[in-house]
């Protein structure tokens, strides 16, 4: 995945300056950064919820500029909204059927048996609503709605937020351990810095909608600049 | 006493099930696109003039006529809504509330025009008479309608609940974004939303022809009827739907039966009101 001086942003309001980076296959990279930098901003222009005002964007050695969410789909990228959003008045069965939207051959692969036996309480909870769960099933909910269409890269926006810490705690665990399972590449967008660096290899500083600084976690985590302004030492 | 009550009950339970279809089509544009659409009642008496001109032409039963007025509403849809409702979409509120209720007043005019001011109807049906159940009364003409139209209804159920466009209806309901990342294209699930939404009047046209005439302000009555039973059901319940309907339905034939058949109307926006005051996310609904 490669993203070349992107500029984006809603409506005549620009939100991102020329951001360049790149994520290697199977690599995790995370991209941190205060609030209102921009980073929900940058997943949804890769996901085509934003139209870009000007760069490229690669994945795959293909151009995917300006390539419509379905056809992302497709091609193996799926985005884990903030908040994780599933649909609330739908059940949680049919919400990772929709998951397989633009890509239904996915559903006779078996994944949704593969996906119960890493989210059990999600099967327990298959013809629940989605409203009726907790917020740290929801996430789960959200993960595994992105996976069902076997992705090669996920986005993550945030999935600690809002969420009590043990909870966070089991996300990650879960994050890392479907990772490692199901080779994929992802792409992390988190406020809360110590799980980013982490689960990162790299990352990538964004702040008022620019790239600052970049690095290894091990790097960035010795970094002053980190230290004092992201890690709070 | 008791037993013209109950003759009226069952009357407006009947009726209540064309009522609920109707507002079955405004629930479901409501619900999915969040688009009011004021000209829904000039959409239904359209379509009984369709079924006036096509039962007469053809020498058909007016309960046949939706065979063809179906797909011709599910037409007139799709140009209604690329044409004006998708323009609105991002626009102001108000701009929505103009061009519904410029279509609806549009359509009042084209249909003064084609058919004057005259009411129409159809001659003949083949549905005939009534038969009798503990004693009591039932129009054959009305009870076919309330049966087609419960069947109707529960096809837009299975529709909604087990086909993938129902899904995308669903998913666009409830989270337009996430719907969208899933590769949701909105335009298509709304364009097919508001259709299905018009062709119901198709049927409840139809339906509807077989017993009372055609005129062409007869449209807001039914638009008004439509938004009282879903006032009263509150969105995403097909059974609530049905009760909602069965309950308008009963308020209109009880006040006809009791007092004023001119003021036919009163119980029912008596009803609205009082659901509107106390229960403003209706009785059966979940938002």
């Amino acid at each position: 995945m490669q993203v070349k001086g992107l500029h984006s942003g809603y409506g005549k309001v620009p939100i991102l300056h020329d951001v360049s980076f790149h994520i290697d296959e199977r690599e995790t990279v995370a991209v941190i950064g205060p609030n209102g930098a921009g980073k929900s901003t940058l997943l949804k222009t890769i996901a085509g919820l934003v139209k870009l005002t000007s760069g490229e964007l690669y994945f795959d050695g293909h151009n995917i500029t300006g390539t419509s969410p379905d056809q992302l789909v497709r091609l193996g990228i799926a985005l884990v909204p903030e908040g994780g959003r599933p649909f609330a008045n739908m059940s949680v069965i049919d919400n990772l059927r929709m998951g397989a939207y633009s890509k239904r051959e996915v559903l006779k692969t078996g994944v949704l048996d593969e996906l119960f036996e890493i989210f059990p309480r999600l099967k327990e909870r298959a013809k629940q609503m989605a409203r009726t769960l907790s917020g740290g099933e929801r996430q789960m909910l959200a993960i595994a709605r992105g996976l069902v269409s076997r992705p090669k890269m996920i986005m993550l926006d945030e999935p600690s937020l809002g969420l009590a810490p043990n909870l966070v705690d089991e996300i990650y665990e879960k994050i890392c351990a479907l990772r490692n399972e199901l080779g994929l590449t992802v792409l992390l967008i988190e406020q809360n810095t110590n799980y980013a660096l982490e689960l990162a290899s790299r990352c990538y500083v964004l702040e008022n909608g620019r790239i600052v600084m970049e690095g290894s976690s091990a790097e960035m985590s010795g970094s002053e600049h980190i230290k004092k302004h992201y890690l709070g030492l | 006493m008791t037993e013209t009550a109950i003759q009226g009950i069952i009357t407006g339970v009947l009726m209540g099930m064309i009522y609920a279809l109707i507002a079955l089509g405004i629930s479901i544009i409501f619900g999915v696109m969040n688009v009011v659409n004021f000209a829904h009642g000039d959409f239904v008496m359209f379509s009984m003039y369709l079924s006036y001109v096509l039962g007469t032409a053809l020498v058909w039963d007016a309960v046949q006529t939706p065979l063809l007025t179906f797909p011709i509403l599910l037409i007139f849809g799709l140009i209604v809504y690329y044409l004006i409702i998708d323009r609105t979409l991002r626009q102001l509120y108000v701009v929505q509330l103009a061009a519904t209720v410029g279509l609806q007043i549009m359509m009042r005019a084209a249909a003064l025009v084609i058919w004057r001011g005259q009411p129409r109807a159809l001659q003949y049906s083949f549905i005939q008479g009534n038969f009798e159940i503990f004693g009591f009364q039932v129009l054959t003409s009305r009870f076919v309608a309330a049966v087609i139209s419960l069947i109707f209804i529960a096809a837009v159920a299975y529709f909604m609940n087990k086909t993938w466009a129902g899904a995308a209806m669903r998913a666009a309901s409830d989270d337009l974004d996430a719907a969208t990342l899933m590769g949701v294209n909105y335009h298509r699930t709304y364009a097919l939303t508001f259709a299905l939404g018009s062709a119901l009047t198709a049927i409840a046209g139809g339906l509807l022809m077989s017993f009372q005439q055609t005129d062409p302000v007869g449209g807001i009555r039914f638009g008004f009827l439509s938004w009282c039973v879903l006032a009263l059901a509150g969105l995403g319940s097909i059974p609530g739907l049905i009760a909602a309907g069965a309950i308008v339905g009963v308020a209109e034939s009880l006040q006809v039966t009791f007092f004023n058949p001119q003021g036919r109307l009163l119980a029912v926006y008596a009803i609205f009101i009082l659901v509107l005051w106390l229960k403003p996310r209706g009785l059966f609904g979940r938002k």
